[in-house]
């Protein structure tokens, strides 16, 4: 097969190739005549083994020596300098770390460190030559490099492949041949989609002969929304992204929009740079859009707690640090973290530097404890556009009613009965609260496994009153009850409750009890009949009054409690009530309040006793802000003006005597019950907000939260370039000095990320680390070349990932031999193409796919797949809304994991096991293992097992009629190839043995294919269908299915 | 990472470069005889997966640990560091002098007054060794005289999340290994059926709501995953995805499998890609697993004498005593780290009632634990570790009476024991003032008991290093840690 010529791009690369300078050096590292270079030989040579004490941490620093800069290893001492350039032996350096006395030798024996013989010479040879610094490589901003000379000239495609040509030849390596064309095509769906290619897809390639095939392959899987979510599963391991707050009670937080919005932004190619400012400062941005402000909750994506006892300051400072931490790894690859308690002891950032970075991050609108609730502010509700359309129609509603009650309001002609003579006399009146029917508004419950409330007829039972009466009937201790209720009883100054009941004479409960709800409390009880039956509150006490002996069953009794013995003041409001029993039968009916009104006492009708109510009432909130000072002094006291503002509030808001304005009011309140329900039903997600002003900011000494030091404002480190100057310097000024060209480290950081996905180590191997002591590149002047070709793209980050995967170094076969391997064994130098395991997310994406049981819906709130019992119940707080797990029915079952519903103490267990992190902090690097227990999964977890039958009934269906076709049509699904005449059989023998054993056991063969929820189809034969069940179970473990190839 | 860059951590530095290449052939050599050494003979002892070269960095006083974690922190002052001298100070004042404007937590920093609360629990002297023990652990009191109680355990956490964290993870922060996690990392495996690894979270007593426990004390943070804690379950599989799905007997799983292998084995062929190997033997070891969890779990051999050391709870699936016998089992064949998890020790309130019903859970078969050790020779060349992540206050939260009282979290002293391999019984370590507030005499750090710990398991803690985020991480941080050589043997 012809590989497709080269573009046109391409050929001005070659030109330029031809043209191009000699690279100076490729790094084999240096040859004997080859000078020595402080970066790439003595620097990890001296952080590993000498900075920890004679390095940047000035604290730390041993025998006032430094040996990280040029001055002061070589600044005059007592005795000998430790480095006199050009002189070994007159350098103390060189006579410590060769000094045969353990108590002169350097580094000290115990310190657990010791140089190699090849380093000491190393160390003594650069002293020979002059002991030369350099600054440390990634802290220089890059520069695009001239590209390297190289021998072969019909292999590059690109600069890219001239870089890796020009080392490879310098190690006397050859690249590998390209790899055949169902490697590629499956190679580069997983690497862009994270899904496998189609069979079609795997032909229509195949038959592409145009010169560009393989390039216009990789324009559509760019353009397929699968990559935007194959891109955000990486990204947010790096966010660390979950669906719980993470500590403690671990309850679910509602952050999903946000996972949508990085989907989405890789789909659209939103260019890195705004990628990053939107992320790290979208809510600052100048009138930011929706999707800017969704895209702030990157800055609250860090775990948080609501423990009870926890320190606000100690997690406030905590969630800081975290958020400086991630944006140090995330962006600039250092391990910022190091200098949270000391100056960093390897990377020139002191503990003043992380401090003020501390400070740039130390300013949300947070609360230091989440609450524990789904949406602990600030947060952005997202209502559909028709929402949004009802809640503006509420609102104005809501403006009309008030318009109209003013006006009401000022037509009334209102005298307060207490200023009248003579005063009007008391009334006494009876109010049923509960006839037939719960009040409005109130929210009945029941305790959780108590028999539910059942309203009967009198043709069922016995009614008091109106058409029914409500009956209960069970064991132990159960109640009817309803908080909250809006329209609550409001007490008078004598006042007596009561409630009609009718006792089952044959199983009558062995105690009854009354109970009120009163400001959020349910702490007033009346109780008749056995005391010790209902165990609730002290005897004696308003918490359980002591009314006597059960009434007597089989008629209807008033049961009556005064509010005096239950001290309740006039004024109080009762929104809620329940019925309880021990045991037994009974009938409730007609409930409510006698109240003794005397107007002039009545705080609903005269405006004084209000005043004087509230003037009592602890909770002052819910008065207008510009009266509480005047509840100081009784209303007579008061200015003229002030007077007339409180008797307008007055007759607004409380009065009761006018049911024009009561009208209206109780309008107004529907209209705020729909608004608050219909917020209810509207999802929101986390977003960051700035505080109006910063809270100051320490060094905090030792990282301890109560030891503040010395306070610092917002700045980098000196190391990096200055922030540019700003008025105000703040997440955003940080966010776009990170992306501005001459920042080193961006760019670099990035890109290497990006490499790393595709070829399974980044260019810097340790990509979360490029300081000091993080690898020496493999490639520096690639890596360059693409930071600068990255920026200068416009961060386009499509471009890039297509420069890459179009490159002949990723096309290369990854076969590798002994010699090779020997000589590479990580494929550092990249004489093949990449092979390595799949990512958890990718293995079962994969295996949903190609069974054809994939869903490919997106976004929303995390879906529940199916999971093994007891996962979440082995850790959770009993009392977290996440301690127990609701797997989730049809469709969901078969979402991409991207989707699955992340609890961070307890995350998937199937992602677990292939090495996805816990999202607890922020991850760039992933483990890649090969462990039993990740076999054990792939063999038997219910959805591989359910997928398998699936894989198997398209074989069966799509695959043609014979046993051999079928099965390599589902070699072909999960492979993109064709078996060899040896595999296939294999597949075919043990098919035979299968079917042999599922022929002779029938009950075998369904209780296999009736593994998972989804239906079992009807048109192929059962024991056909388990054989080639655990046939498709073989082949979706297979090596080549799991792996990258 | 690909298993390259693993080997090569695993590698000190020094023997990587200086033999790379040989390394790397001998490598691939050693996983290509892999799947026959496994498959053909189960006399050879090929290691499921090897310690790090260098390591046991001495000769280790222990090879198991068996690690009894109390999650929510027991009352040291209620179970074993008795106070007789605080009856006479019963709802007096704690106080100033013994304070010392410590940090409390706000569920209490609010409190008006911080009454004196003694416990009323008798005490008495037990064994050779006469060491005080609370009449809340009789049976535990019968073998104090193997272990060594160490009274001054203090940390600066103050609540559980964190204080978890931090005890069995070296930080307060999440995402770092579990202690299992490094020691399998250093020390590798010793079975080649089991995983070196085994975490258990048996069933509580007392109250409903559960301090909650998390992934991650046993969990691998940074290291490869397959050093994390395998959950052995009392519901569903034993271990994760263990069980073959129905209609798939262990005829027609070897079939696949032997399929499997020679399919994996032509790919190996092709590619060249030693990875393959690796996987091959994986899979042989998860069906070996399949029979040797069974195996582990049945108890039908285990004589009466023997379940009765546990108490009657033993046979009931999901208990601590059931899950302290599991650990006996797990050690016997070779297991290298077994954490048993028990929660809900969180006595802020009806101390009394609540703790007296832990204590049931766990005392019986703690002893048990230790004399089947013993009474088998295990107990020597095990370490067993019993406590929580900090203790409890000598001062009331909430209302004292005469019957009733509860405590709040106190991180400055607490007691947890230790013994078994390399730990001097009968011994009590540290002192604590009268209040069993603060430290009189020798304070061990948390990160001094895990020091202590590696070094029974003939760790050095300082040269168990990973290197993460450009640093050599270790278990105990980058703070001053010190080995208890006090309690050793």
């Amino acid at each position: 097969m012809q590989p497709p010529g080269p573009q046109p791009r391409a050929k001005r690369w070659r030109r330029r190739l031809l043209t191009g300078l000699l690279c100076a050096g490729a790094w084999a590292g240096a040859g004997a005549d080859e000078p020595l270079q402080f970066n790439r030989d003595i620097r990890p040579i001296l952080s590993e083994n000498c900075f920890h004490c004679h390095g940047f941490d000035s604290n730390h620093r041993k025998a006032d020596l430094r040996l990280d800069s040029f001055e002061g290893a070589t600044a005059p001492r007592k005795g000998r300098p430790a480095i006199v350039p050009g002189k070994p032996e007159e350098s103390e350096l060189w006579h410590r770390i060769t000094a045969r006395d353990p108590s002169d030798r350097m580094p000290p024996p115990d310190s657990g460190h010791a140089l190699t013989e090849q380093q000491i010479e190393r160390l003594r040879r650069w002293i020979a030559e002059g002991a030369v610094y350099q600054k440390h490589w990634a802290f220089e901003p890059p520069r695009r490099p001239a590209l390297p000379r190289v021998q072969r000239q019909d292999w590059a495609r690109s600069p890219v492949d001239v870089f890796i040509l020009a080392r490879l030849e310098a190690e006397g390596l050859q690249p590998s041949p390209e790899a055949s064309r169902e490697t590629l095509i499956r190679r580069v769906t997983l690497d862009l989609t994270g899904l496998p290619p189609t069979p079609a897809e795997v032909d229509a390639f195949l038959a592409d002969t145009r010169p560009d095939a393989y390039e216009r392959l990789v324009d559509r899987l760019l353009a397929s929304p699968r990559y935007g979510e194959h891109m955000a599963h990486y990204w947010l391991d790096a966010a660390r992204y979950g669906d719980t707050h993470g500590l403690h009670l671990d309850n679910e937080r509602s952050m999903w929009a946000y996972r949508d919005w990085v989907v989405a932004a890789f789909n659209r190619n939103l260019p890195f740079d705004q990628f990053t400012v939107e992320q790290l400062a979208g809510d600052l941005l100048p009138q930011p859009t929706r999707d800017q402000l969704i895209a702030s909750g990157f800055n609250r994506c860090n775990v948080t707690t609501s423990e009870g006892g926890a320190i606000d300051e100690e997690f406030r400072v905590r969630y800081a640090v975290d958020r400086v931490e991630t944006v140090g790894t995330v962006w600039m690859g250092l391990t910022l973290g190091c200098a949270a308690c000391h100056d960093h002891k390897i990377d020139p950032i002191s503990q003043k530097e992380f401090y003020q970075l501390f400070a740039i991050f130390n300013n949300i609108a947070e609360n230091a404890m989440d609450g524990n609730a789904l949406l602990p502010p600030p947060w952005l509700p997202l209502p559909t556009p028709e929402q949004e359309a009802r809640l503006k129609a509420l609102d104005r509603e809501r403006e009309q009613l008030q318009a109209a009650l003013a006006q009401a309001v000022s037509r009334l002609d209102y005298r307060d009965p207490a200023e009248q003579s003579p005063p009007p006399v008391p009334q006494t009146r009876e109010t049923v609260w509960i006839d037939d029917e719960f009040p409005p508004g109130a929210e009945p419950q029941i305790n959780p496994g108590t028999p539910p409330n059942r309203w009967i007829t009198a043709a069922e039972g016995p009614v008091h009153s109106g058409q029914r009466s409500l009956e209960r009937k069970g064991q132990g201790v159960h109640q009817a009850f309803f908080p909250n209720c809006n329209q609550p009883l409001v007490l008078g100054t004598d006042d007596t409750l009561f409630a009609y009941v009718y006792l089952d004479p044959d199983t009558p409960p062995t105690a009854v009890m009354l109970q009120f709800h009163v400001d959020g409390q349910w702490s007033k009880r009346a109780n008749w009949g056995d005391p010790n039956a209902i165990p609730y509150g002290r005897a004696g006490t308003p918490e359980k009054l002591l009314q006597g002996d059960l009434p007597p069953t089989g008629r209807w009794v008033r049961l009556e409690v005064s509010t005096r013995q239950l001290q309740l003041a006039a004024g109080t409001r009762i929104t809620g009530m329940a019925f309880t029993q021990f045991g037994g039968r009974a009938w409730w009916d007609a409930a409510g309040l006698r109240t003794v009104q005397d107007p002039t006492r009545d705080p609903g009708l005269s405006l004084q006793a209000w005043w004087e109510q509230e003037r009592e009432r602890k909770d002052r909130s819910k008065l207008p802000e510009s009266f509480r000072a005047c509840l100081e002094k009784p209303l007579g006291q008061l200015s003229a003006e002030e007077r007339a503002a409180i008797r307008t509030h007055y007759l607004r808001e409380v009065h009761a005597g006018a049911p024009a304005v009561t009208e209206l009011r109780q309008q107004i309140a529907r209209v705020q019950r729909e608004k608050a329900e219909l917020e209810k039903q509207i999802p929101g997600t986390m977003i960051a907000r700035e505080l109006d002003t910063p809270r100051p900011a320490h060094v905090l000494i030792r990282g301890q939260y109560d030891k503040p030091g010395e306070p610092v404002g917002p700045g980098v480190p000196a190391v990096l370039p200055p922030l540019p100057p700003a008025e105000k310097t703040n997440r955003l000024t940080l966010a776009r000095w990170l992306v501005s060209p001459e920042h080193p480290l961006t760019a670099r950081v990035s890109v290497n990320r990006f490499w790393q996905q595709l070829f399974g180590l980044g260019l810097v191997r340790t990509s979360e680390d490029f300081g000091l002591r993080g690898e020496w590149p493999s490639h520096p002047e690639l890596l360059d070349w693409l930071a600068v070709e990255f920026v200068e793209s416009g961060w386009d980050v499509k471009r890039l990932l297509r420069l890459l995967v179009t490159s002949a170094t990723y096309r290369q076969s990854s076969r590798v031999t002994p010699e090779l391997l020997e000589r590479d064994p990580e494929n550092r130098w990249l004489s093949r193409g990449p092979r390595h395991r799949l990512d958890a997310e990718v293995v079962r994406d994969s295996v949903l796919f190609v069974s054809g049981l994939l869903n490919l819906q997106m976004g929303g709130r995390g879906v529940r797949p199916y999971q093994p019992p007891g996962i979440w119940e082995a850790v959770g707080y009993t009392t977290s809304n996440t301690a127990r797990y609701e797997q989730d029915h049809g469709p969901a079952l078969y979402r991409r994991s991207l989707y699955t519903f992340w609890k961070r103490t307890a995350p998937p267990p199937f992602m677990v096991l292939f090495d996805a992190p816990s999202r607890e902090q922020c991850t760039v690097r992933r483990e890649r293992t090969s462990t039993p227990l990740q076999a054990l999964a792939l063999m038997n977890d219910v959805q591989v097992v359910e997928a398998a039958r699936h894989l198997a009934t398209r074989m069966w269906r799509e695959g043609g009629n014979a046993d051999r076709d079928r099965l390599a049509y589902g070699f072909r699904l999960v492979t993109a190839r064709a078996p060899t005449s040896l595999e296939a059989d294999v597949l075919v023998e043990n098919l035979e043995l299968q079917r042999l054993r599922y022929r002779a056991d029938r009950a075998a063969a369904q209780a296999l294919v009736a593994v998972g929820e989804s239906p079992v189809p009807e048109d192929v034969p059962v024991t056909e269908l388990a054989a080639y069940t655990l046939v498709a179970n073989l082949l979706l473990n297979l090596d080549e299915f799991v792996t990258k190839n | 990472m690909t298993p390259w860059i693993e080997f090569a951590q695993r590698m000190t530095r020094r023997a990587f470069f200086k033999s790379t290449g040989l390394a790397a052939g001998r490598i691939a050599l050693a996983t290509l005889m892999l799947p026959e050494l496994l498959r053909g003979a189960d006399k050879l002892q090929a290691r499921a997966h090897p310690g790090l070269p260098g390591l046991p960095h001495f000769k280790p006083r222990a090879r198991h640990l068996i690690y009894l974690f109390m999650n929510g922190a027991p009352s040291q002052i209620d179970l074993w560091d008795y106070k007789p001298r605080l009856q006479e100070l019963y709802d007096t004042e704690l106080p100033d002098s013994v304070r010392q404007g410590q940090r409390l937590t706000t569920m209490t920093s609010g409190q008006k007054r911080f009454p004196v609360a003694p416990s009323i629990f008798k005490f008495a002297r037990h064994g050779k060794s006469g060491i005080w023990v609370s009449e809340l652990l009789p049976y535990t009191a019968q073998v104090v005289d193997e272990l060594a109680v160490i009274k001054t355990v203090h940390t600066e956490a103050i609540n559980h999340d964190p204080a978890a964290t931090y005890l069995l993870t070296g930080s307060q922060i999440p995402g770092r290994p579990s202690l299992g996690a490094w020691i399998s990392y250093g020390l590798g495996s010793e079975s080649e059926n089991l995983p070196a690894f085994v975490v258990m979270t048996p069933r509580w007593s007392s109250k409903r709501d559960a301090q909650a426990l998390y992934q991650r004390l046993w969990g691998s943070g940074f290291l490869p995953a397959r050093y994390q804690g395998v959950p052995l379950r009392a519901v569903g599989d034993p271990v994760l995805f263990l069980n073959n799905p129905g209609g798939v007997d262990a005829a027609a799983r070897r079939t696949m499998l032997d399929g499997l292998a020679r399919l994996n084995q032509m790919a190996y062929e092709r590619s060249g890609d030693p990875e393959i190997q690796t996987r091959i033997a994986q899979y042989e070891m998860a069906f070996r697993l399949q029979t040797s969890i069974p195996e582990l779990t049945d108890l039908e051999n285990e004589p009466r004498s023997v379940l009765d050391l546990y108490g009657p709870e033993v046979t009931v699936p999901g208990t601590f005593a059931a899950s302290c016998l599991l650990a006996r089992r797990l050690v016997e064949r070779g297991v290298r780290v077994v954490q048993i998890l028990h929660r809900e020790w969180d006595t802020h309130e009806n101390l009394p009632r609540d703790l007296s019903l832990q204590c049931r859970d766990i005392d019986r078969a703690c002893r048990g634990l230790i004399l089947d050790l013993k009474q088998r020779g295990l107990l020597e060349e095990t370490l067993v570790v019993w406590g929580g992540e900090f203790g409890r206050t000598v001062y009331c939260q909430g209302e004292l009476t005469r019957t009733n009282y509860g405590r709040d979290h106190h991180p400055r002293c607490f007691t947890m024991w230790m013994a078994g391999g390399g730990v001097r019984g009968g011994l009590v370590y540290g002192e604590t003032d009268d209040f069993s507030y603060n430290i009189v005499r020798d304070p061990v750090h948390i990160r001094d008991l895990n020091a202590t710990i590696l070094y029974c398991m003939g760790i050095d803690h300082r040269r168990l290093t990973y290197r993460f985020q450009g640093l050599d991480q270790r278990l105990t941080g980058t703070e001053e840690a010190r080995v208890i050589h006090g309690i050793l043997s």
